[in-house]
């Protein structure tokens, strides 16, 4: 323990967390569930979901533990009667400001709901009508980029994505748009993420707690609009996009791979983080005119399946006879940005070193 | 995330200059500025004169203009086919209906209300000749600023911007923080519905205010100060400005900005004002950290409203024994706005803490039989006429569950629906919600739709969550609006439940 650590105490817990904590952070360390919206550890926290409110003594007001600075001696609360009826009054608003089932449950076009978890784990309280909310979305119609598609009607409008966008991807594609109750997601004159900043990089739908940020059914098999075809899984890889080793998560139905994520923030060095090939190109995995076995040309000029032993025996031959005729520099060595850095070095050391030239270059390096 | 270099600052100036949010300004204001499109549209989309832009007469609707026949003014102007506008208070309810022209000015109606004549005892003095000499900053700097601090904690000077809190604690935390560089921010945007004394005194009494701002700069260590006005008061930045420049080189040591507002009524909480100064959508901070501590740009920030800082030149020059002398129940002499059924409408400068007879017959008397008032704006609800002898000050109406606020007095009759009255309130709570925090976002709509549904059937039923959901806003909203916006509707059935129990 440093010198900086704080001592505080949490429902009646002593726990010791480093300077500059939140009272968040040391609940957690106690592995003490406190409900968050709004919050992930990416961005700054807001405090603005109010799910997360927590009872700090001397504190006339509920606080939101996702914010409030940890600090020695403090005795939190997390549970209690104010809170809990400070929560169910909140999902009862939130309830009635949110698109329900026929069961009355909240609707998600997501994967998760975290909505609808917290009502079943902490329930409401007065049942209110719906509010009918006056916003302004963008025109569904209009939105023709082929990945993102945004619900507001399942939207709590916790301003996640929009802080995630803007602090994480410094993209700032998205704003909250609106004032009161008409607040919602939106893009500059409410035009198709295609003609804003927004690299399509998905990042909105990885955060989004209830499912209003999501990828379109046409890219993605979403499981609660198409039940499985075939039995689930989920399978560790690593993009092979580019050089970074970004991990993924694919999610699969029999063979088929329906929808890619990444693995929690802070497990692996992507931290969460996605482009949008990593995301969404992964079509060509099924396709058609995917090669899955080397070729070489026959002399019937049509390309035959062969083995690796002879195909790349053909490419030392044919490098061979261009470098007998030609001379060592009438070759050259490119490599591309979907292999790995230790691909990429022995490319060069192919280049240099067995052929003896410098005309080697990679297609990312210009 | 801002981007190296970004002219943030100038963003709500520039959406103005450029016609509001209409297709492409985000665009301009964005290469403009090197904020983000995206954001810019967000920003605009906040305040009411950039998201409904154009020319147009603005009729206000809070409840004093309303009982004045503002829907009739409405329809009026309908009628003659010129495009109209309800909005929130005006800040004009001694001149109720009042309307704004397609540049913000005032349409000339009824005269602007009684105001107390002039005498010795009064702090501010809102018919005394406006004093340019500055006599009290140089007194003040000569004693130094402990004194100074010391003189206000004597004079109990609680801030009047509506949560009376002690002026000197604020000033000495300023003070007292190790980062230098320090801001001093005048609240002028005054948009309680009721409240109109700001306005009066920035046009009357612009010295006494600059004053009281050039004293708090000089114990803040400030070298610069913002003035924030709302934007509706075109007469007050003429004011303000034809007093700095007379002021001349007697301020030259302190840099002043009028900022103007573009239509919130949200920007009157300290912490979204100071969101709004430096560009973005006016939503509130939380808190802590206080302003004192991190305000302004993060750094330590003196905010004051306006009737607070035009106090402070009187209790330098004449202690702070004697400014405390001139209260009541608490300290000092006290601006009330009053309006409504009374018989001259004005600002009345009495002991802090007279009660609603003692102001009214300041103001000419009842007009009618009296039934209820509100003693503070919107946000202190309504309470009924067996009130009426208590004193109108903080701590008492805080105790009764209502509060002083920032003494926007409106007396109503018996001509008065209290359900009809309340909705008004709900109305202007909803339109004026920041949308931030879920709890007043939604709470403010459904109490919202819960008179208007009994309104419709006059059913009770359907104001039976109202007192659950105002628990809630008050207990989960991150802002004072969510906290008191319940309470028009909730005291008018606490007080009046005869009128909401008939079917």
């Amino acid at each position: 323990m440093s010198d900086n650590d704080i001592k505080l105490e949490i429902d009646g817990r002593e726990v010791e967390v480093p300077a500059g904590s939140t009272v968040l952070d040391a609940a957690r360390k106690l592995d003490i569930e406190i409900p968050t919206l709004c919050m992930d550890d990416r961005v700054d926290p807001a405090g603005c979901c109010r799910m997360c409110l927590v009872e700090v003594e001397g504190q006339r007001r509920l606080h939101p533990s996702c914010a409030y600075p940890a600090a020695e001696g403090q005795k939190v609360a997390t549970h209690n009667d104010r809170i809990d009826r400070h929560r169910k009054g909140l999902l009862s608003l939130y309830k009635a400001d949110h698109e329900l089932d026929q069961h009355g449950r909240p609707v998600s076009r997501g994967v998760h709901n975290r909505l609808a978890d917290y009502l079943d784990t902490y329930g409401t309280g007065p049942a209110l009508t719906p509010v009918d909310a006056p916003r302004v979305a963008r025109s569904e119609s209009l939105e023709t980029n082929p990945y993102i598609q945004f619900d507001p009607e399942s939207c709590v409008v916790c301003g996640l994505c929009v802080r995630y966008c803007d602090e994480v991807e410094a993209v700032s594609a998205i704003s909250l748009v609106g004032r009161g109750s008409g607040t919602t997601i939106g893009t500059a004159d409410q035009r198709s993420l295609l003609d804003t900043s927004c690299e399509l990089c998905g990042g909105c739908i990885a955060v989004c707690p209830t499912g209003a940020m999501t990828e379109k059914p046409s890219v993605t098999r979403l499981p609660q609009l198409q039940p499985p075809k075939a039995p689930t899984s989920k399978v560790r890889t690593t993009c092979n996009f580019c050089g970074v080793g970004c991990q993924l998560d694919l999610h699969t139905e029999g063979d088929q791979v329906v929808r890619v994520t990444s693995p929690k923030p802070g497990t692996t060095l992507n931290d969460g983080n996605l482009c949008v090939k990593g995301r969404f190109s992964y079509e060509f995995i099924h396709h058609d005119e995917r090669l899955t076995q080397p070729l070489v040309r026959g002399e019937d000029g049509q390309l035959h399946p062969t083995t690796w032993e002879v195909a790349i025996q053909r490419v030392a031959d044919g490098l061979r006879q261009v470098e007998a005729r030609h001379g060592t520099d009438a070759l050259g060595f490119v490599s591309s940005s979907r292999c790995t850095g230790e691909e990429n070095y022995l490319m060069q050391k192919l280049s240099r070193a067995a052929f003896g030239t410098n005309n080697c270059h990679q297609c990312a390096a210009t | 995330m801002e981007k190296k270099g970004a002219k943030r600052k100038v963003v709500l100036q520039l959406l103005e200059e450029h016609g509001g949010m209409r297709p492409g300004v985000a665009r301009k204001v964005s290469e403009e500025t090197g904020v983000p499109e995206a954001d810019v549209y967000g920003v605009a989309s906040f305040y009411t004169l950039l998201s409904r832009p154009g020319a147009k007469t603005r009729v206000c609707q809070g409840l004093t203009c309303v009982m004045a026949g503002a829907e009739q003014v409405i329809a009026e102007l309908k009628a003659r086919g010129e495009e109209v506008e309800a909005v929130s208070c005006l800040g004009q309810c001694d001149r109720a209906p009042a309307a704004i022209d397609a540049k913000l000015e005032l349409i000339p109606g009824a005269p602007s209300g009684g105001i107390t004549p002039s005498h010795d005892a009064l702090a501010i003095d809102l018919a005394g000749e406006d004093d340019p000499s500055y006599a009290a900053f140089d007194k003040a700097r000569d004693e130094g600023p402990d004194w100074i601090i010391e003189q206000l904690k004597t004079s109990g000077l609680q801030g009047r911007g509506g949560a009376g809190f002690p002026a000197h604690i604020k000033w000495h935390a300023v003070r007292t923080q190790a980062e230098l560089t320090r801001y001093v921010v005048v609240n002028a945007d005054e948009g309680e519905p009721g409240t109109f004394k700001d306005r009066e005194i920035m046009l009357r009494r612009p010295h006494r205010m600059i004053e009281g701002m050039a004293i708090a700069a000089w114990v803040a260590g400030a070298a610069k100060a913002f003035i924030y006005v709302r934007g509706e008061f075109r007469d007050c930045i003429r004011a303000l400005e034809a007093a700095i420049a007379e002021a001349g080189e007697r301020l030259d040591w302190l840099d002043i900005e009028i900022v103007e507002g573009h239509g919130a009524y949200i920007c009157g909480e300290e912490t979204a004002l100071l969101e709004a100064i430096e560009g973005k959508r006016g939503m509130p901070r939380l808190k802590p950290p206080y302003p004192t501590e991190k305000g302004l740009w993060g750094k330590p920030t003196l905010m004051n409203n306006v009737e607070t800082l035009a106090c402070v030149p009187e209790i330098l020059s004449r202690g702070g024994e004697w400014f405390k002398a001139l209260g009541k129940t608490e300290a000092g002499s006290k601006l009330y706005c009053i309006s409504g059924h009374v018989g001259r409408p004005g600002i009345y400068e009495l002991p802090l803490g007279v009660s609603l007879d003692e102001l009214v017959e300041a103001a000419g008397g009842y007009v009618g039989t009296p039934k209820a008032f509100s003693p503070g704006g919107a946000s202190s609800g309504f309470l009924p006429m067996d009130l009426r002898g208590e004193p109108l000050d903080f701590g008492g109406l805080a105790k009764l569950g209502s509060m002083l606020g920032s003494a926007g007095v409106v007396v109503l009759n018996d001509t008065v629906d209290m359900a009809v009255a309340a909705r008004w309130q709900q109305i202007f709570f909803e339109d004026e919600s920041c949308g931030q925090c879920a709890p007043c976002r939604i709470g403010c709509r459904v109490q919202r739709q819960a008179i208007d549904k009994f309104l419709d059937a006059r059913a009770p039923e359907s104001l039976g969550h109202v007192e659950e959901v105002a628990w809630e806003m008050d207990a989960g909203s991150i802002c004072g609006l969510g906290m008191v916006a319940s309470l028009p509707l909730q005291s008018a059935m606490k007080y009046f439940g005869e009128e909401f129990d008939h079917e």
